[in-house]
């Protein structure tokens, strides 16, 4: 039996109808959300029709003043890291770096090994790191006595330079990348140090360590810690807890460091240089423990060197 | 099967060999959230486990299972051979191929991005690249559906397609229209950064992108199950279809109103303003148009098959319907997730009910119950009913088939309605681990079990799917009657072109998207908005 579409003879003009169903619903919801809904605030008078408009699409006269006055931004660093930023960083040339670099040894080791147990390892570490440290001690915004006499007589490319040497040099594990799985590192584990490194503290509105500095998580400018020296990682949350350093971006160090107790710093900071020296992670890096002799550590290192040096 | 079958069950297969091991996933995941001991409870491997089961259950197993229903359908229900069939094969190829790429690296901890990529977290190249082999595979089948359909109307005009056909079209056609958003994101936006070609990208622009994917593609996976309750679920009942029309026109109005409402998934995102928010919101209503659609039809249909089979009075019919069969069970229990994930979706789609659940457990317990408890099962049951014509043999056990989508049944219901709970007591969701410690926390650790429970009662379910279907391959073949589809009450001799074909609906679509998307995307290019540094969850940034 064929099938007659009733009295209407709408199907007809079915697309016509069609056409029109959905351009009501369109124009409905458009007229709502563009001209009504936008124009009466529960705080604001009633705004004209283009301001509705404005509104609608995010353009908004209220946010763009702002309320109250604010307090004068503190601004933690110069540097963002946009495309052009980033593409600075990466054009170090490490060549050039090392003979810039020969200021440095005194300090940080001839191999950007540093024996001395307050002075951060340079050796491996990542290059956006050492550039962008160097570029606050040249700004300011991070002071560390010589260092800012040091790196304000570098200009950026040769920032970029050094930190395409050190990052060159067998050392730190060179990222916190892939790390293999492991048990304990939830909340249920009981040594602090581990868990805060690996879960964090919620209660206290603490990401773990390991999201930004490894293992597991790369963040650009952020510092992978496996095997830093226990004593500078100490001082450094210090310094951050305190307010003495202050150029971490969005500031999330010094709002954990600030929560985090002595004992736990403490534990911390030998987490990193010692326990997790250890692990898969950084166990191809051949840099050594910091209480190895000094000639094991030198000749690890050179060894390293000479087969990753550019 | 006109020369299709190994081609179906090659589909079938890929897509539950997949799917088993993405449930057991999904279970440790629980276990790992739960105050329940969990082995290997590490927030990296939870979160590597969570973008392998994501990945799998958006991606690969529906899409797999919507390819070989699809050729099953086209075969069958224009009585030929699938035309171009070797492109079938490579398709199904890239699929396989693209899977095993992007699920390789999820495992080696390089690509923990979840299954929505979440930039500008950045994990390896090759996960994405596997991601859109993936779906190249699945633009062969959109384009075999089309091609097959357009050649056989050539030579039927003024026939009407069968309604199952028109429908596995629009479902292409959908899926054709909403992989592109995700597509045009990974291969402009996150694959130059993955691959270090450049190393910031425009978040606010990818999610915006990756919107118009989200919600078409979760409409993609739901409307091969409905296509089963409008011409498979009839004749299982032993009736006949409430209409064919309606049927056309609630798969057009999926077609037309499932993509530019993706906005709704970026109510709480600060990159749109709420204008074309509220225009997507009211989009997204329309959509419930089709849904209840259906559910009338379905119900409709029902009632027809049980008062043909004797039933009697206001409810009488409900008993009368022929539960053991397997599709009508499922159709059953099916209806009832349904239910209450489309109450759940209301409150999802509304602008200011949805900051209250946005980010917590709620949203989770939302999509599993409607995919795995409206759609997968409804899979189950098309695989039970298939799996005769495909094997030339007999479902081995039409008992223990049913037991299975019972247990899943349970098991969907004892997994989310907890987290549905959780969530609204503000449970955050896409975490590793909760501090049970926390007094806030450690009201749900009850919920948190029982979740795990639940879960336990799907992975028994998945075992036992597999050893029927396993069964029903190895043995004795037997003759199976031909697979046929319902016909309604009124089958129809013409239908409307408009009814009969997509020309007009595509338009429709495609002014629909420019006027809604128009906008959130293109101010991304004469706006001045920033792009961030990648986060790369494996190494620096290349040169």
């Amino acid at each position: 039996m064929s099938r007659r579409f009733g009295p209407f003879r709408l199907h007809q003009h079915w697309s016509l109808v069609a056409v029109c169903l959905v351009s009501a619903v369109m124009t409905l919801a458009l007229g709502l959300g563009f001209l009504v809904l936008p124009r009466y605030g529960l705080q604001t008078p009633p705004r004209s029709t283009w301001e509705s408009i404005c509104g609608a699409l995010g353009f908004s006269k209220e946010i763009r003043k702002g309320g109250a006055a604010q307090p004068p931004a503190q601004i933690p660093s110069l540097i963002a890291w946009t495309e052009s930023t980033i593409r600075e960083a990466l054009a170090g040339d490490p060549t050039r770096g090392a003979f810039i670099a020969v200021n440095c040894t005194a300090c940080h080791g001839d191999t950007g090994i540093s024996t001395q147990d307050w002075i951060p390892t340079l050796a491996g570490m990542d290059k956006f790191v050492i550039y962008k440290q160097l570029a606050d001690y040249r700004s300011g915004k991070r002071v560390g006595g010589v260092m800012g006499a040091i790196a304000e007589v570098l200009s950026p490319r040769d920032a970029a330079d050094v930190a395409a040497y050190f990052s060159s040099l067998a050392g730190l594990p060179k990222t916190g990348g892939v790390r293999a799985p492991g048990d304990g590192r939830s909340l249920r584990q009981r040594k602090p140090a581990k868990r805060l490194v690996f879960a964090g503290d919620p209660k206290r509105g603490m990401a773990p360590c390991a999201s930004c500095h490894g293992p597991g998580g790369y963040l650009i400018g952020v510092p992978v810690l496996a095997t830093q020296h226990q004593q500078y990682l100490q001082w450094q949350l210090t310094a951050f807890a305190q307010g003495t350093r202050w150029n971490d971006i969005n500031a999330p160090m010094r709002f954990i460091a600030s929560q985090l107790t002595a004992e736990e710093i403490e534990a911390l900071a030998l987490y990193y240089a010692g326990d997790l020296a250890q692990s898969p992670a950084a166990s191809t890096a051949s840099h050594p423990r910091p209480d190895a002799p000094h000639a094991a550590s030198l000749g690890a290192a050179s060894a390293g060197v000479s087969a990753k040096a550019p | 099967m006109y020369r299709a079958r190994r081609l179906v069950i090659c589909h079938f297969w890929a897509a539950l060999l997949c799917f088993a091991p993405a449930i057991v996933l999904g279970v440790w995941q629980m276990l790992m959230r739960s105050p329940l001991p969990a082995p290997l409870d590490d927030p990296n491997v939870y979160y590597a486990s969570v973008t392998a089961h994501g990945s799998i259950m958006a991606y690969v197993f529906p899409t797999l299972f919507a390819m070989g229903f699809g050729y099953a359908i086209t075969v069958t229900t224009l009585a030929r051979p699938l035309k171009g069939q070797v492109w079938a094969w490579v398709g199904f190829w890239l699929c396989v191929i693209g899977t095993a790429m992007a699920i390789v690296p999820v495992a080696m901890g390089r690509s923990s991005v979840l299954y929505t990529f979440y930039p500008p977290l950045i994990g390896s190249p090759w996960y994405y690249l596997g991601i859109v082999l993936v779906v190249l595979g699945s633009y062969c089948w959109i384009a075999l559906t089309l091609v097959n359909l357009r050649s056989w109307k050539r030579e039927n005009p003024g026939t009407p397609v069968p309604l199952a056909m028109f429908a596995i079209t629009a479902t292409a056609l959908l899926w054709g229209w909403t992989a592109l958003g995700a597509t045009v994101e990974l291969v402009f936006l996150i694959l130059p950064v993955a691959l270090g070609w450049t190393h910031t990208i425009n978040a606010g622009l990818a999610r915006t992108l990756f919107s118009w994917t989200l919600h078409g593609i979760v409409y993609f996976w739901l409307l091969p199950a409905y296509i089963a309750l409008y011409t498979l679920l009839p004749q299982a009942a032993g009736g006949r279809l409430y209409s064919d029309t309606m049927g056309r026109i609630a798969f057009i109005l999926f077609l037309v109103f499932s993509l530019p409402v993706g906005l709704h998934h970026l109510f709480m995102d600060p990159e749109q303003g709420s204008g074309f928010k509220f225009v997507q919101s009211v989009l997204t209503f329309m959509v419930a148009l089709p849904s209840l659609l259906t559910v009338f039809s379905v119900a409709a249909t029902l009632e027809i098959a049980g008062r043909v089979r004797g039933g009697r009075g206001l409810f009488g019919w409900i008993r009368a319907l022929p539960w053991h069969e397997p599709l009508v069970l499922a159709c059953g229990l099916a209806l009832v997730p349904l239910g209450l994930g489309g109450f759940g979706g209301l409150v999802n789609m509304s602008y200011a009910m949805n900051a209250m659940v946005h980010n917590t457990s709620w949203v989770t317990a939302h999509f599993h119950l409607i995919f795995a408890g409206a759609v997968v099962i409804v899979y189950f049951a098309i695989a039970y009913h298939l799996w005769p014509q495909l094997t030339g043999r007999e479902l081995t056990s039409k008992r223990l088939a049913r037991v299975q989508l019972w247990l899943w049944f349970w098991g969907i219901l004892i997994t989310t309605v907890p987290w549905h709970i959780t969530g609204l007591m503000g449970e955050p969701r896409r975490m590793a681990m909760f501090d049970y410690a926390e007094p806030f926390e450690a009201k749900m650790g009850f919920l948190n079990t029982l979740s795990v429970i639940g879960g336990l009662v799907m992975l028994s379910s998945v075992v036992l799917l597999l050893y029927v279907l396993v069964r029903s391959s190895v043995g004795a073949t037997a003759r199976v009657p031909p697979l046929t589809y319902a016909l309604a009450v009124n089958p129809p001799a013409q239908v409307p072109a408009l009814l009969n074909g997509f020309g007009l609906w595509n338009a429709i679509l495609l002014a629909l998207i420019v006027l809604s998307y128009g906008y959130p995307i293109g101010q991304f290019f004469f706006l001045r908005t920033h792009a961030s540094p990648g986060y790369s969850l494996t190494e620096e940034p290349r040169r």
